[in-house]
């Protein structure tokens, strides 16, 4: 094993080897290592090439926040994932990584070359560079950009992966289980409260994992964490959650968490999801969420070797790693000094302390020396050097006036570095709480709250362990009593504990040609600090702009380690303040989270109700091919062996017009209305009249939107005096019924009727053609089936099977047809008996295409396809279905307004094609001229179009301006190839006369 | 009569030690009862259970329960055998006190969920908060994508009622939380 | 996801029950042949889409079914107050009184 691993340190275990690979080369780590830390026990920092430049980076940072080391990880077929974070991707047996975004390999990238045209991917390089000339942008541009977009490879087959979701509510929601978190758990949870502790690692303790030293309430931090860990696995009221992050903070105190379940297992449980979205509803919150370390900026701190210095330390502590055998620091912030000495105790050769600060508090200062450290307090760094790895830094004094010295180099393996801390605000963000500016502290802090949260620690400002446990105390207790709850803040001692105070600066100072420095502020997306006054100069003021010029902050990780940074450049270039130039926004989720943790349960068969009708199964088995008809889906048609669908189609119709189909209506909307305010609610909602239709009757029924237009269709059956069975659309079920529940309740609320919906009580079976009564006399009971006793648009009660039925005699074929309802459970059985005793008869089952094609031939409109919400009742040719004498319905008055009486209304009308043979596309447009220039004016379009078996010649129904008056006149239909004659007709083409329905 | 169709019928999602065990319920009859304020007493005494005015609870005398849905709004549930003497009972009522009963025993399949694990199982797509619902409530709410009715029978008992054409959903989303069940995961 | 009273339920329920069903307090006129073309026309489409305080109605449509009227503020999302249909647009006071 490697020397950089420190033997009796970090919380891994030491006695367990773990093998992975990395780029094919086998490494050897221990359990609990993340990659990185794991990489880095190998001496391994070169992990990757950056987005635009393809500049070597290494480990950056330690946590979820790093921009640098993704890579590509793959659990074998469709479990590949790109852009996972090293420093969060726990290790385990047979784990398969690789570094991305390089070409051939990592240490020699052809892709460097972009580094070399550094001028020309500045700034807004995209709008510049890819602008002129025009004729570039096909070959040369776009393939380029394609080529180069993106970091890795997303996967190319399907995840075989399941997610799962689940609800939760809680009293007191604590997101981080740092000190402050883990304080106000322990309070929240003494209380009795219901508890839910989340935090995004592998285990519970934020910062304290990377800080043993301190003692709290006379434990070591270590002990007391263990203690407090097994306090909380002990309360049955609290939930912890860890490998869970908080992604998203929503209204009402509701958050999203994402688990990873099975991530960081070396075998996969059979079935177990892989992530699960938690979505919980908490009366209160508690924010802490820590802090994350800002980099410095200067030319070369992207060289790989160069890491933050807290990072730094959380390797060598937590993860028993020393990041390189000889360090410099440079930092504006007194933790780095921790960090060197806390190194240089575990062996590692700190050559020295730059500081850009003057002076240092005398105890670091002193204990730095001790330990053999050079301090140069008031120095800069201004330049690395080292081609896959840091070899040298360069560093110069800086006088009392800003003047930069000479410079001197120090030889290095590592360089650490440290700008301060920033508060982690973004779940504050995402409820839209006010971010208030600290002049003093250089530092957005957060202030009043729009939701039921508080924050706590170091993502409140409060850094020191002391404070940041007794706030975190402070605001469970708070937080668990603002819930209902008794709970009181417990106190707190500290052994060990040395406050830190930093300064912030922007780049720091140079004696070098500021122009050609390679400062990075945004290291994932390649932005330097160059670049963000590069920007300024060009006009951009608000940091919305800049950012988005410059796209500083806007890559996977949201500018976590460069938001702040790229700020108090851009506020010192544009020479204003920075709360005046403002913080862009935090959006959820916090971190990358993938698609199927949104999508949980909701794929493969769940991805969308399927409606299935109580004779699909008969369908199925008797190989019907499906559509999907809103959230259903419906027998479409039923090839028999060899046919294609125009031949099935073709056959389904002939033999119903000939002899009998049978077709599955159960989708129907259906709606009971009862009471004796029955009939006049129908009369206030449809156009026709309905009071003096007799009990027993049936009629047509049109539904107008209050605009005039149609909205919906169906045929209404009198049962008795004060009910109707009303049947509306598939698709407009229950639209309709929440339309009339609308009128009913707010406007008409004195009238007594009621609305139910009976969709799914009935099944239908809609039985089509001359022998249909033939085929259900002899199994029907108590009705009366004679043309007399029971003629078209007829309804009873009776029995059919056996089986209670209303029996509707209607017809949407222009056949003799009945339409059978019966309870939903009995209608596969008697479709079944249906079919069987129909079998004398031939009789044929059809789907919904050659419904459609009976109902055009008879120019019966489908409302949704040839009509599209502009058609009044008399553009569809249905005038004749309003009640002219009914004083108000809805609609009616749009329908006398001037627009709506102009004579160029489109209109629908039958269009019969110059050549029988050709079958027009739907949607195709009409104009009356086709020679005009494009493009020619469009007068209208076909809606509906089919071959008609019965006519033998393709018929077309369409919308076009002033249709009815140009009956007779020939319109064109140019469609992909030719312009197609046709010859505008009235709308129904078959048995005009109606004499097969009223057979 | 003609066999009735029941494609979940005999289905299971069992979790072993009785944490978690969902199958269809039996068949019973269902009507849907609009009544307005005056009429609540009289249709409780002809349905033979007092029925509940506050929304969300419920109210059984012997094997029928009524469901208190809405303001003006119950459903009633009785053995199957009841279902013409309950019709003929409230047409009886009609004259003197109007209202709607529809009969809908075959738009709505009834499932149900209990064990230990029973609340958790709901969880994953029912975003009420079950700790907050008492047993003997119930209420109409979402699951997923499809429209439910909630019941809870007991502390670890709940009954979904659901239309027909959504049971698959429902029933699949519930196989999904309890394989995670099995595998406490 | 919001969290909204509903006024028949007496209780708070998740957004996923409801649905939104545009502004409040615009009653259907009683004979709408009275009005002119451009009266219909405001009464149909004219809308007050403020910044701030909205008059909105929703309806539980997964619960118990009724439409209700809403106080919402349409900058920060929050809800003053929900009230049943039918009763007259709460004063300012009371939206105060319910905000605090």
């Amino acid at each position: 094993m490697s020397t950089y691993r420190v033997a009796a340190k970090g919380r891994i275990d030491q006695s367990r080897p773990v093998h992975f690979t990395f780029n094919g080369e086998r490494f050897e780590g221990r359990k609990g290592d993340t990659l990185a830390s794991a990489l880095l026990a190998n001496g391994v920092h070169l992990v990757g090439r950056s987005f635009k430049y393809h500049r070597p980076r290494g480990i950056l940072s330690a946590g979820s926040e790093e921009p640098n080391a993704l890579v590509g990880v793959s659990r074998g077929v469709g479990r590949s994932e790109p852009n996972t974070r090293a420093t969060v991707l726990e290790v385990f047996e047979g784990l398969n990584t690789v570094s991305q975004n390089h070409w051939p390999s990592l240490k020699r990238d052809v892709g460097t070359i972009n580094d070399a045209f550094y001028m020309l991917f500045s700034a807004g390089f995209y709008y510049k560079t890819f602008m002129w000339p025009k004729s570039f942008w096909n070959k040369v541009y776009e393939p380029f950009i394609r080529g180069a977009a993106g970091l890795g490879k997303s996967p190319s087959v399907p995840d075989p992966d399941t997610y799962a979701s689940r609800y939760a509510h809680c009293d007191v929601l604590v997101v981080g289980s740092g000190p402050a978190g883990l304080a106000a758990a322990l309070e929240a949870g003494r209380s009795g409260a219901k508890i839910i502790l989340v935090d995004e690692q592998a285990e519970l303790g934020g910062s304290l994992l990377s800080e043993p030293a301190a003692g709290i309430n006379g434990q070591p931090a270590w002990q007391w964490l263990e203690t407090a860990a097994d306090e909380l696995a002990a309360s049955k009221n609290v939930t912890v959650l860890t490998r869970t992050t908080a992604i998203g903070y929503y209204h009402e105190n509701f958050l999203g968490l994402c688990q990873r379940v099975t991530d960081h297992l070396e075998t996969l449980p059979e079935g177990a999801p892989r992530e699960r979205m938690w979505r919980v509803r908490a009366r209160q919150v508690v924010l802490a969420q820590g802090s994350i370390e800002k980099p410095l900026v200067f030319d070369g701190n992207d060289r790989p070797g160069v890491m933050l210095a807290g990072s730094a330390r959380t390797f060598l502590n937590r993860y028993g790693v020393k990041v390189g055998n000889r360090a410099v620091v440079v930092t504006s912030h007194d933790s780095a000094w921790l960090a060197a000495i806390n190194l240089a105790e575990a062996g590692v050769k700190v050559s020295a302390i730059i500081d850009i600060r003057a002076s240092v508090p005398y105890h670091l200062v002193d204990l730095a020396k001790a330990h053999g450290i050079e301090v140069l307090t008031g120095w800069t760094v201004t330049g690395t050097s080292g081609r896959l790895r840091v070899s040298s830094v360069r560093v110069n004094p800086v006088t009392a006036g800003g003047k930069v010295g000479r410079a001197r180099n120090i030889a290095c393996d590592t360089l650490l570095m440290c700008g301060g801390w920033t508060p982690s605000v973004h779940l504050f963000s995402h409820t839209k709480g006010k971010l208030d500016w600290n002049e003093e502290r250089q530092m957005f802090l957060p202030g009043a709250p729009t939701e039921e949260t508080r924050c706590a620690g170091a993502g409140n400002g409060v850094f020191g362990l002391l404070d940041a446990l007794k706030e975190g105390a402070f605001a469970g207790a708070s937080a668990a009593t603002d819930a209902g709850f008794k709970a009181k803040a417990g106190d707190y001692q500290i052994e060990g504990e040395i406050a830190c105070t930093g300064i912030s600066v922007k780049e720091l100072p140079t004696d070098r040609n500021s122009s050609s420095a390679k400062a990075f502020v945004d290291f994932q997306n390649d932005v330097t600090a160059k670049d963000i006054r590069l920007a300024v100069r060009e006009g951009f003021q608000s940091i919305e702009h800049i950012k988005r010029y410059t796209t500083t902050g806007m890559a996977t990780d949201q500018g976590k380690t460069s938001n702040i940074n790229g700020l108090a450049i851009a506020s010192d270039a544009v020479r204003r303040p920075t709360p005046a130039v403002g913080l862009t926004t935090f959006r959820p989720p916090y971190t990358p989270t993938t698609f199927g943790a949104f999508a949980g349960y909701t794929r493969g068969s769940l991805f969308e109700v399927t409606r299935k009708t109580a004779i699909d199964g008969w369908a199925e088995q008797n190989g019907a091919v499906f559509e999907p008809v809103s959230l259903w889906r419906r027998a479409w048609y039923f090839p028999e062996r060899g046919e294609d669908m125009h031949q099935s189609v073709a056959r389904e119709c002939k033999a119903t017009r000939q002899s009998l189909g049978i077709f599955d209506a159960s989708t129907l909307g259906k709606i009971e209305i009862v009471g004796p305010d029955a009939a006049e609610f129908i009369n206030r909602m449809y156009t026709n009249a309905w009071s003096k239709l007799a009990p027993g009757r049936l009629r047509y029924g049109l539904l107008l939107g209050e605009d005039g237009f149609i909205r919906d269709d169906g045929v209404i059956g009198r049962l008795s005096t004060d009910r109707f069975h009303v049947t509306t659309t598939t698709g407009g079920a229950a639209r309709v019924l929440a339309t009339m529940e609308d009128y009913l309740q707010t406007e008409w609320p004195d009238l007594k009727v009621w609305l139910t919906s009976t969709t799914e009580q009935w099944a239908v079976i809609a039985l089509n053609g001359p022998n249909a009564r033939q085929l259900i006399e002899p199994l029907v009971e108590g009705i009366d089936l004679s043309n007399q006793a029971f003629p078209h648009m007829s309804v009873a009660e009776g029995n059919i099977c056996g089986v209670p039925t209303r029996l509707f005699r209607v017809s949407f074929t222009g056949e003799l047809g009945f339409e059978i309802n019966v309870p939903s459970r009995y209608g596969r059985a008697v479709w079944e008996a249906l079919y069987e005793a129909g079998r004398q008869y031939d009789i044929t089952p059809y789907g919904t295409e050659a419904m459609h094609v009976m109902r055009a031939e008879k120019g019966y409109i489908i409302v949704g396809q040839d009509t599209d919400g502009t058609l009044t009742p008399d553009d569809a040719g249905l005038g004749w279905a309003i009640g002219k004498a009914k004083p108000d319905f809805v609609g009616k008055r749009s329908l006398t307004r001037s627009d709506m009486l102009k004579a160029d209304r489109k209109q629908l009308v039958g269009l019969m094609t110059r050549d029988p043979k050709t079958v027009l596309e739907e949607g195709a447009h009409i104009v009356a001229d086709p020679n005009q220039p494009v493009p020619m004016k469009m007068i209208g379009h076909v809606t509906s179009s089919y071959w008609s078996e019965a006519l033998g010649r393709s018929i077309a129904l369409a919308v076009i301006e002033g249709g009815r008056a140009r009956e007779g006149q020939t319109v064109h239909v140019p469609m992909p190839g030719k312009t197609h004659q046709a010859e505008i007709t009235g709308m129904v083409f078959f048995d005009p006369e109606n004499e097969r329905l009223n057979a | 009569m003609l066999q009735q169709y029941r494609p979940l019928d005999g289905s299971r999602i069992a979790v072993p030690d009785s944490v978690l065990g969902i199958e269809m319920a039996d068949d019973c009859t269902r009507f849907n009862l609009r009544i307005a304020g005056t009429g609540i007493a009289p249709a409780g005494k002809v349905f033979g259970v007092t029925l509940p005015k506050v929304i969300g609870q419920t109210a059984a005398s012997g094997d029928k329960l009524a469901l208190c849905l809405g303001p003006d709004e119950w459903q009633l549930m009785a053995p199957l055998d009841e279902r013409d003497r309950i019709e003929a009972a409230f047409a009886a009522l009609y004259a003197k006190v109007p209202h709607s009963l529809v009969d809908i025993s075959h738009r709505e399949v009834g499932i149900v969920v209990e064990g230990s694990a029973a609340a958790v199982a709901l969880c994953s797509a029912c975003p009420l908060d079950l700790d907050e619902m008492p047993v003997g409530a119930a209420t109409r709410t979402i699951f997923d994508k499809a429209q439910i009715v909630l019941i809870r029978q007991g502390r670890d008992s709940f009954r979904i009622e659901v239309w027909q054409s959504f049971a698959d959903h429902v029933w699949g989303i519930l196989q999904a939380a309890g394989r995670e069940i099995t595998l406490e995961i | 996801m919001l969290l909204i009273r509903c006024p028949h339920c007496a209780a708070e329920r998740p957004e996923v029950e409801f649905v939104y069903a545009g502004e409040a307090h615009i009653s259907r006129p009683r004979d709408p042949a009275v009005l002119t073309d451009e009266q219909w026309k405001n009464h149909l489409f004219i809308r007050s889409n403020p910044r701030g305080t909205h008059f909105e109605r929703w309806r539980h449509i997964h619960g118990c079914g009724r439409f209700f009227n809403a106080v919402r503020d349409t900058v920060t999302d929050k809800f003053a107050m929900t009230y049943k249909a039918g009763l007259p647009r709460p004063s300012e006071a009371e939206i105060r009184e319910a905000r605090s």
